[in-house]
């Protein structure tokens, strides 16, 4: 006993030992990096740190350096980009900022590390004067409705990536299932008008789902929402910019009666309300119809990556909303040493084809080899290095994939010109004064919201429910305050 | 051992009793083992037969796809599992030192401040400060910024672990035996040492285990910490694995990000097939510990 | 200085002692008692400006502002009661069932089976809420579920599991139970293993049978780590395990009756402003409500023994 103690007692010892000295290691190894980045900023180049989405890449550092090269003679900076995975974004970049990090760059947007409220916190590096002086190319290359949308109490925060504009919703068809039953959506536009195609398939295709719907669906309506999801909004055409409680507007409640209907009918799945995403639909392809947001060609994406063919139609007017401006941007760090270089970078970013198509493919003849000016073509190295374009600045620069027509980013260009604002574009509402509420509100909200927009219930006696807990949790509070922040913000943009 | 059985015989369960509780245990631990099973056959499902008939135990269609994405990764995944076991042994051993001392002196009687330092330990089990501020201590005061020691450090010690463990010695640790072992003259390090630990074994064993499934399971500090991908543990892989799918299928609605990344999303089988890589091998190294539970140390035997 | 001198002495007199705290002190000061200085958060509207502490210095006061949006509506009532009575359940019954656990296991004549079955029991610990969650949907599922697919066999209507608040409380809890108890009764095994089995010998011989020597000698051995889990887990009270009523619920709205517990508020509440100072007030007041009953409870357990108290 007393022999495998000492033995024991040896092997603790060793490894606490083995452990300080690689303790030892590691300290050294990082205070070495530090020493490293002093020595950068001595020698006039300086390292820019960019954080982005996306599964991080085992080839980013090998690209940065090749990016570093190009840009290191272009503007004097090289850079260190570091890949946070999607679903840890927020939280990361949360911990990060609040803790005062030292970044520079990083992507932002409304779905992912929010761009308005973090501006408003103090995250991000205000850009105006930045763009005037460094950001000459991007003002040039971006409609102008990406930088008017995406300000915040007036500033700019962040440069939009050029890509879709508008935001058009659409029906989109399963074209098998369509074809099959000889049906046709000529005429259809309004959700009441889907029913009679649902009802043909319902009776002839049982195994198949007439009408996907997941727990985020929610219908189309001719409203400008405040805050994404949440039930305040402004009605499209309303000059006299009212705030409303959309779930006292005759629109949504129509919408949700027919949902309902469709609902009673079997053609919507019976646990919508709870299903997180209808992924499994989709690579089964046993469903008809479904609601999207579309984009140009985004009919051949969608059919690519499901592997059947999908046919699309018009829900709604192409228009522009705060969040199809927002949906990817990058800011500047509002602790950044280096803002001004950043923004040279950002420019060169959004304007430079080289340097666009390095950070998104990686480098050329490794990664992808050049089939002409404009296409290029993936290598079997490209694994290690794949990247979500639309997250990494100006899309329209990018080469074309074998596939892509040869006009499409010209059809982008010409679907963002002919995209109408929409009522609320380049006003974002300042909730701090109504946390309280909001909190209260969201949680009141989260109780019925999927089942109603499902119509997994009953409208009649649901919605009046609705409405008084919304009410009690302190809707009425937040519509007062929304207004009065957006008469304000009216008279001050002579609206 | 055998000896060591025939010894127990004498206080042995009647054979009904005996079957009732091997039913009991038996059938719970079945329950138990079960959607483990599950998730091992799912991995080797079919991604399309899986969407089109749910989970089910006979798949019409089996497939290493999931494999193949894991392993796409290739040297990535044996850095992970080289992590993780380093920084499960080298943190389940300090955890040990740490908590066993500490747990020991404040169990001791003859410790003026025993009531202060318990008190000082559990505080910190009801009180914390957040992430943002944690996270300043370990980056900024003790440097420990994509550091193995931040993997460590942060769950060396346990408030909980030192409560239970304090527990195991004042009712496993006769007073008796300290008084002799002062008598023959032996410090305090001594005593603990070469006295107490033998017959806590079993509660050290406890700790050991909870210490090394909880340094295993560990993923969050590695989010915080951990940048450079030669660091990052096996069960980070996982769920970062299955934070991104959560977040992607949230926001497929969302225009940008839906037909941005419709192809590079994992699949479900990939999950599972994560949890199967990153559980296994600590599930085979459970029976390590179950020594000290199962055929216990009967007093005796360590006096030897 | 008398009083110094005495202290000295005192110090002294416990070096060996202190210098076994010293330790874990020093990492207690490091990851816990420094970082708590940050709650101060809980009483500001946090903003960013430089490094963190000139956040907090640059931040404005709002008193308890950040407490108000726990207390906003009637949900206040509903998130504390599901939040206490759930853990009131899991503390009791989880006790009860671990400890009998732990018995049955030790009292297995095949000690290679017993292996087994612990081993399985603890397999659930590996799995994620997510995961779990989608077992626990694999079974309800309206229908792919197997508990529709055998009412449907057997000629009832199929239920929708995840519309039916009243089936809730008790899959939480089933669910709970099946998670936890392998983790659980470990403990109480390893302390019934490191009974003195001369104790049972001598009961042995005063005629004692099995059950006697359980609820003479192994009970009462147990008894002291019953109060100090119990205790702890008191004070543990007001938090909840997200993913048990998140993941597994699948955020079912028709359910938060029965299922809304302080955590998931916090979170659904937060999630279009995310103010963190909103989110620390939230985690003091559990901690501080946790803080409160523990102490009082503590102080009864010391009325009656000493020992079993926690400090």
């Amino acid at each position: 006993m007393s022999s495998t103690r000492k033995k024991l007692t040896f092997g603790l010892t060793s490894i606490l030992a083995a452990s300080l000295v690689l303790g030892a290691c590691g300290n050294n190894k990082a205070s070495d990096d530090s020493a490293a980045s002093g020595n950068g900023d001595k020698g006039e180049t300086v390292e820019l740190s960019w954080y982005t989405i996306g599964t991080p890449q085992k080839d980013v550092d090998k690209v940065m350096e090749e990016v570093s090269k190009y840009t290191k003679e272009k503007i004097g900076a090289t850079v260190k980009m570091t890949m946070i995975d999607w679903g840890d974004y927020n939280q990361k970049m949360q911990v990060l900022t609040a803790s005062g990090a030292s970044m520079d760059m990083m992507f932002t947007a409304s779905w992912a590390f929010d761009y308005v409220q973090n501006a408003r916190k103090g995250a991000f590096a205000p850009i105006d004067e930045l763009l005037d002086q460094y950001g000459k190319g991007i003002k040039e290359t971006l409609d102008p409705a990406f930088l008017e949308g995406s300000k915040v109490d007036g500033k700019n925060y962040g440069v939009p990536a050029n890509k879709e504009l508008p935001a058009q919703e659409v029906w989109r068809f399963n074209k098998n299932i369509l074809d099959e039953n000889n049906l046709s959506f000529e005429g259809v536009r309004t959700l009441e008008s889907l029913e009679p195609l649902l009802k043909t398939v319902k009776e002839n295709n049982p195994d198949v789902i007439p009408f996907q719907v997941d727990k985020n669906f929610m219908p189309y309506l001719p409203y400008d929402y405040l805050i994404e999801k949440f039930p305040l909004a402004v009605k499209l055409d309303d000059t006299e910019y009212k705030v409303v409680n959309v779930f006292e507007t005759p629109e949504m409640k129509q919408a949700l009666a027919t949902m309902h209907k469709y609902y009673k009918a079997g053609f919507v799945p019976t646990e919508a309300a709870t299903l997180e995403s209808s992924s499994d639909v989709q690579a089964t392809g046993l469903w008809f119809a479904d609601k999207a947001t579309t984009q140009p060609f985004a009919d051949n994406v969608w059919s690519t990556s499901y592997g059947y063919p999908i046919i699309s139609t018009p829900q709604s007017d192409a228009l522009v909303y705060n969040l199809s401006v927002m949906g990817s941007m990058q800011a500047i760090s509002a602790n950044s040493k280096h803002k001004e270089k950043a923004m040279e970078f950002l420019n060169l970013l959004n304007t430079d084809p080289v340097l666009r198509n390095m950070v998104d493919s990686g480098i050329e003849g490794t990664h992808y080899k050049k089939v002409d000016d404009t296409h290029m073509e993936n290598l079997p190295e490209s694994k290690n290095y794949d990247m979500p374009t639309f997250s990494l600045g100006n899309v329209m620069l990018t080469y074309l994939n074998p596939g892509d027509p040869d006009n499409k980013w010209e059809e982008f260009k010409s679907y963002n010109d002919a995209g109408q604002p929409a009522i609320l574009l380049g006003f974002n509402f300042d909730p701090s004064k109504v946390s309280t509420e909001i909190a209260a509100v969201q949680n009141a909200k989260e109780a019925f919201w999927a089942p109603l927009m499902t119509g997994t219930v009953d409208p009649e006696s649901y919605v009046p429910k609705a409405i008084e807990k919304l009410q009690a949790a302190g809707l009425d509070k937040i519509m007062a305050e929304a207004q009065s922040q957006l008469d304000a913000w009216k008279a001050a943009n002579n609206k | 051992m055998a000896s060591l059985a025939k010894s127990r015989d004498f206080h042995r369960l009647s054979p009904v009793w005996n079957v009732t509780f091997n039913l009991i245990a038996g059938l719970f631990s079945l329950a138990c083992v079960f959607p483990f099973l599950f998730v091992m056959i799912l991995s080797f499902t079919d991604e399309k037969t899986l969407a089109r008939n749910g989970y089910s135990l006979f798949p019409e269609k089996w497939s290493l796809a999931a494999y193949e994405y894991i392993f796409k990764a290739g040297d990535q995944l044996l850095r992970s599992y080289g992590v993780t076991i380093f920084v499960t042994v080298v943190g389940t051993a300090l955890s040990l030192i740490f908590i066993s001392l500490f747990a020991y002196a404040i169990s001791r009687r003859s410790f003026k401040y025993r009531t202060y330092f318990a008190f000082f330990a559990f505080f910190t089990m009801l009180f914390n400060g957040g992430l943002v501020p944690t996270y300043i201590v370990t980056t900024k005061m003790l440097g420990l910024q994509n550091s193995i020691w931040a993997l460590i450090l942060p769950l060396t010690v346990n408030a909980f672990y030192i409560m239970i463990m304090r527990t195991f010695f004042s009712t496993m640790i006769p007073d008796a035996i300290i008084e002799s072992g002062k008598i023959d003259g032996a410090g305090e390090f001594g005593i603990f040492f070469r006295l107490v630990v033998p017959l806590a074994l079993p509660g050290l064993a406890t700790i050991a285990l909870f210490s090394t499934l909880g340094y295993w399971n560990d993923w969050f500090n590695a989010l915080l910490y951990i940048e450079d991908p030669s660091i990052v543990p096996l069960q980070s892989m996982l769920m970062r694995i299955e934070n991104s799918m959560q977040f992607i299928l949230q926001n497929t609605n969302n225009p940008s990000l839906g037909m941005g990344v419709l192809q590079s999303m994992p699949q479900d089988t990939s999950r599972m097939a994560m949890v199967v890589l990153a559980t296994g091998p600590i599930v085979l190294a459970y029976p390590f510990f179950q020594r000290y539970f199962i055929q216990g140390l009967t007093v005796g035997a360590v006096k030897e | 200085m008398k009083a110094l001198g005495r202290h000295l002495k005192d110090i002294n007199r416990n070096k060996a002692m202190l210098l076994m705290v010293l330790p874990a002190s020093l990492w207690f000061i490091c990851f816990s008692y420094l970082p708590m200085l940050g709650t101060i958060i809980s009483f500001k509207e946090y903003r960013f400006s430089g490094s963190f502490l000139s956040s907090i210095i640059n931040s404005k006061w709002v008193g308890f502002d950040n407490f108000k949006f726990l207390f906003r509506t009637d949900d206040a009532y509903i998130i504390t009661r599901n939040t206490i009575l759930y853990n009131a359940v899991f503390i009791f019954i989880g006790l009860v069932l671990a400890v009998a656990m732990a018995i049955v296991l030790s009292e297995i004549a095949n000690k290679r089976l017993a292996k087994w079955y612990q081993t399985g029991m603890f397999m659930p610990y590996f799995l994620s809420w997510v995961i779990v969650g989608y077992f626990v949907y694999s079974f309800l599922s309206y229908d792919r579920g197997m508990i529709n697919k055998i009412a449907v066999a057997l000629g009832a209507d199929p239920t929708q599991w995840y519309s039916e608040p009243k089936y809730w409380p008790l899959i939480i809890v089933l669910v709970f139970l099946w998670k936890s108890l392998g983790y659980n009764s470990v403990i109480y095994l390893a302390a019934i293993m490191g009974i003195d089995k001369s104790l049972y010998e001598a009961a042995m011989i005063d005629g004692a049978n099995k059950w006697q020597q359980i609820r003479n000698i192994t009970l009462p051995m147990l008894t002291p780590l019953m109060t100090i889990l119990t205790l702890l887990a008191i004070g543990r009270i007001f938090y909840a395990d997200f993913g048990l009523f998140y993941q597994v619920t699948r955020d079912s709205g028709t359910l938060y009756s029965v299922t809304n517990v302080i955590d998931t508020y916090v979170y659904r509440g937060l999630k279009t402003t995310g103010e963190i100072g909103m989110s620390t007030a939230a985690g003091l007041y559990q901690s501080f409500v946790g803080f409160v009953l523990v102490i009082t409870s503590n102080s009864i357990v010391r009325r009656f023994n000493k020992d079993n108290a926690l400090f």
